[in-house]
């Protein structure tokens, strides 16, 4: 007796964007992938656009930060580099500057594993996950780079199975999204105590609406469809290459059904766009993570094992999402596809600073990054 | 009404004086907030001080942050020229518009590097701003570097100190526990600045990771402050059952004083107890209620690893068992707090890994003559043996094979056995998986309420299939 539809929001993104309100890559990363989400074709002089400007954002020492001029961080560099990935065309690629990238990747590493949101700033395990990411896809990850930061992510995972920012705090979903998916692309997740993970994240699912609460006894948010339900399908994959043998074959490990009803009915804006939960305004935040945890929910396996589950309308269905890179899967095949052909850039380097003359530790003048978590 | 580039530009400058003569008229303005009032009244400062609250007159913020803001950043671009002051006035006001601003918090840094502010200025702004905006990860940050420059000139400074020192009798843990003046007055500070913002906004994660933060770095190894946090805390996660990061702050606190109990050699000279905060406790000494020599027999002689680790045991134990009884009031008080039976499973998770830990060290042969939690004995009363875990269970549910008390009984009560309780030590009884899952039938038995029923019920589930089935 639920009736679900998708309301008609593709064009006022297309609109937005072609204003260029985008001021900053993560912007530049919501819209786009909520875009290809929805299967709405970017025009070509828009995506030329963005390429250009999150070129002015990228740092002349690597990296890039929240605005044209500002110093480098992790966050906005994730962002801008899966932003040009889903644009995916040769200007995009050519946007990233692989040299410099690993050099910052570089400067904010440090000797424990861990990794620096920005030079002189602090560490949590989102930083892992933003330096993992944009190493994989553009290739420039080495071991060396990433040494001791797979016991970091682990000392992370608390007794709740969940893992919090930084080791001895709350297990906290966005948290426990960024390390897993780390050590899904170090190759090491199958080091978590991934029964515990399963049993954390599974009691995350609200009984009575359907949508995932980042931490125990807290309300229910849409961004966590995505930052929870998107451990079920690594999850699934980790589990099933332990040679578990009891995973279903159509199923993630969560409701798929009442998830899907969560965001079609309480996360959506009448006039466009998705939010928390109702009573919220809507953001171009919880609008990218809400279809990215519908998209999670409609889509079970992957190419060779392809099973959906669509609620309402063929209309509500979306395309699938990559569950580790969270941009489309075609869009990663690809990107890996261009820098593979690339060489590893050589780059000797000590962690914790890259020797050239900086402004003093502290005073990065970079104004804050929209990430949340 | 469109103001010109000059009126604002007026207006804005006598914005932010008028704040910032608020603070020096007032140095002990405590809250801020943004006053509702969409038009501005004719002549009159947006700026509102009573008591010791500043308001913001909500129609001067949309002309205001923008203006400084971009005075800020163009000061950064080197496009415009700012001295100290200004530069003090403006990110004052910005930072209580918008404290995630984070170039606001960097120029502050670069002023306090050079001597422009100190330091407690800046901690005084962080708990302001705090007060509106309880979650600001760049405040918290901003407050930890601050803390930290902190933490270095106390060091500096005790360092030369200890040099001068004719005889170098202190160990570290000692020069730990006896916390500087200066120290001891930030720590309470920051307590009282996380427990504020904790009480604003339910279950605030930076506000608590910053107070493990802090304990972390100011008050590591500090057994008198750990046991006072537990003990203080107890009153307010009481009042917020549902605040997971609280009773997960009470987690981090119990692990970091089992921790510390079974680092060091507990002197049991003594006879104060931790939570009447005596300053001559001596180093590492925790002084558990019930010292064994409670019948008056002088214990200071037997300083050796049995009694060490008696005494350890005692401490531990009392220590979970209170969690335990707090946690089994509070989910009988207040049904269907999902928290609280987290908290539960927590304190539990952690007194079974401590318990697996120490019966290999028990086993190996020291004389553990702690608890003989075997005998009813009818003499007393409190400890019967059907509330402790009988058949022969340890608490792994593994049946011991029969093996001597001494080395095997730690919380073994072999109903066969026919050893004597040993006088005077009045222990609570451990936490089992049987009387874990007798508490859980008793709550089932008592209650209507169904997320009570379903938390006791997932609970169960947990201690059979994590528990019981671990080897």
């Amino acid at each position: 007796n639920r009736n679900a539809a998708i309301f008609n929001w593709p064009k006022k993104y297309s609109c937005l964007l072609l204003c260029l309100d985008a001021s900053r890559p993560w912007l530049c990363f919501w819209i786009l992938h909520s875009l290809e989400l929805l299967q709405e074709p970017i025009p070509a002089a828009v995506a030329s656009d963005v390429c250009q400007f999150l070129a002015r954002c990228q740092s002349p020492t690597g990296g890039f930060a929240g605005g044209p001029g500002q110093h480098a961080h992790l966050a906005p560099t994730y962002a801008a580099v899966n932003a040009l990935c889903i644009i995916g065309t040769d200007e995009a690629y050519n946007v990233i500057d692989r040299e410099k990238l690993l050099d910052f990747l570089w400067s904010v590493k440090q000797p424990d594993g861990s990794f620096v949101m920005h030079v002189g700033g602090e560490v949590d395990v989102r930083s892992a996950y933003c330096a993992a990411s944009v190493a994989s896809l553009t290739n420039i990850l080495t071991p060396k780079l990433f040494e001791n930061t797979t016991n970091w992510i682990l000392s992370c995972q608390n007794w709740e199975g969940g893992l919090s920012g930084v080791p001895g705090l709350e297990a906290h979903g966005g948290y426990t999204f960024c390390g897993t998916a780390a050590l899904v692309i170090l190759g090491k997740e199958h080091m978590l105590d991934l029964k515990a993970l399963l049993r954390w994240v599974v009691s995350r699912q609200m009984r009575f609406e359907g949508g995932f609460q980042g931490r125990c006894n807290k309300l229910v948010d849409g961004c966590y469809s995505f930052w929870q339900a998107g451990l079920l399908p690594l999850l699934h994959r980790a589990l099933y290459k332990e040679g578990e043998s009891e995973l279903s074959q159509q199923r993630w490990m969560f409701e798929q059904q009442a998830l899907q009803e969560y965001i079609l009915l309480c996360c959506q804006n009448p006039t466009g766009g998705l939010l928390d939960k109702p009573g919220k305004s809507r953001d171009f935040y919880h609008t990218c993570y809400c279809l990215s945890g519908l998209s999670i929910a409609q889509h079970f396996g992957n190419m060779d094992n392809h099973y959906e589950v669509i609620l309402g309308k063929e209309e509500n269905r979306l395309a699938p999402t990559h569950p580790v890179y969270n941009i489309c899967p075609e869009k990663v095949a690809q990107a890996l596809q261009h820098f593979l052909r690339m060489p590893v850039p050589e780059v000797s380097r000590q962690p914790g600073g890259s020797g050239e003359d900086r402004p003093s530790d502290t005073a990065a003048a970079s104004s804050s990054a929209d990430l949340q978590s | 009404m469109a103001e010109s580039e000059e009126e604002v530009d007026v207006l804005v400058q006598r914005v932010v004086k008028d704040i910032a003569n608020a603070f020096k008229k007032n140095p002990s303005i405590d809250e801020i907030g943004v006053i509702l009032c969409p038009e501005a009244r004719y002549n009159r400062s947006p700026i509102v001080l009573v008591e010791n609250k500043l308001g913001v007159e909500s129609w001067c913020v949309k002309f205001l942050l923008p203006y400084v803001h971009n005075k800020l950043l163009l000061y950064r671009q080197r496009k415009h020229w700012l001295d100290r002051e200004a530069l003090v006035d403006i990110t004052c006001t910005l930072l209580l518009l918008n404290p995630d601003f984070t170039t606001a918090w960097n120029v502050r840094k670069e002023l306090l590097q050079c001597g422009v502010l100190n330091p407690e200025k800046d901690l005084y702004l962080g708990k302001l701003a705090l007060t509106k905006f309880p979650k600001s990860p760049e405040t918290w940050i901003h407050r930890r570097w601050v803390l930290q420059q902190v933490l270095n000139q106390v060091s500096t400074l005790d360092h030369n100190k200890n040099q001068q020192q004719a005889e170098a009798v202190q160990a570290d843990a000692e020069r730990n526990e006896q916390l500087s003046d200066r120290l001891a007055r930030t720590l309470r500070q920051e307590m009282k600045v996380c427990s504020d913002a904790a009480g604003r906004y339910p279950s605030n994660y930076n506000a608590w990771s910053h107070r493990i933060w802090v304990l972390q770095h100011m008050a590591r190894g500090n057994v008198k402050v750990l046991h006072d946090e537990l003990s203080s805390m107890r009153v307010w996660v009481s009042m917020h059952v549902s605040d997971h990061s609280g009773f997960h702050y009470r987690q981090f606190l119990l692990k970091e004083l089992i921790a510390e109990i079974c680092k060091r050699p507990a002197h049991t000279s003594t006879s104060c107890s931790p939570q009447r905060g005596c300053s001559t406790v001596p180093e590492g000494s925790p002084c558990p209620h019930s010292c064994s020599h409670s019948n008056g027999e002088p214990s200071g002689q037997e300083a050796g690893g049995e009694e060490d680790s008696h005494a350890d045991f005692t401490t531990v134990l009392q220590l979970f068992h209170q969690e335990m009884d707090l946690c089994s009031d509070l989910i009988q008080s207040f049904p269907g707090h999902e928290t609280l039976w987290s908290h539960r499973r927590h304190v539990f998770y952690l007194w079974d890994q401590w318990v697996r830990e120490h019966q290999h060290s028990c086993s190996r042969g020291s004389d553990c003559k702690l608890i003989h939690l075997t005998d009813p004995d009818p003499g007393v009363p409190e400890i019967s043996s059907q509330s402790c875990a009988g058949q022969g269970h340890g608490v792994n549910g593994q049946k011991h094979a029969s093996e001597p008390m001494e080395v095997d009984g730690l919380f073994l009560p072999d109903p066969h056995n026919s050893k004597r309780l040993k006088r005077g030590v009045l222990l609570p009884c451990p936490p089992t998986l049987p009387t874990e899952l007798s508490f859980v039938s008793s709550v089932l038995g008592g209650c209507c309420n169904t997320e009570q029923r379903h938390f006791a019920l997932a609970y169960r589930k947990w201690l059979d299939t994590v528990i019981g089935l671990q080897s």
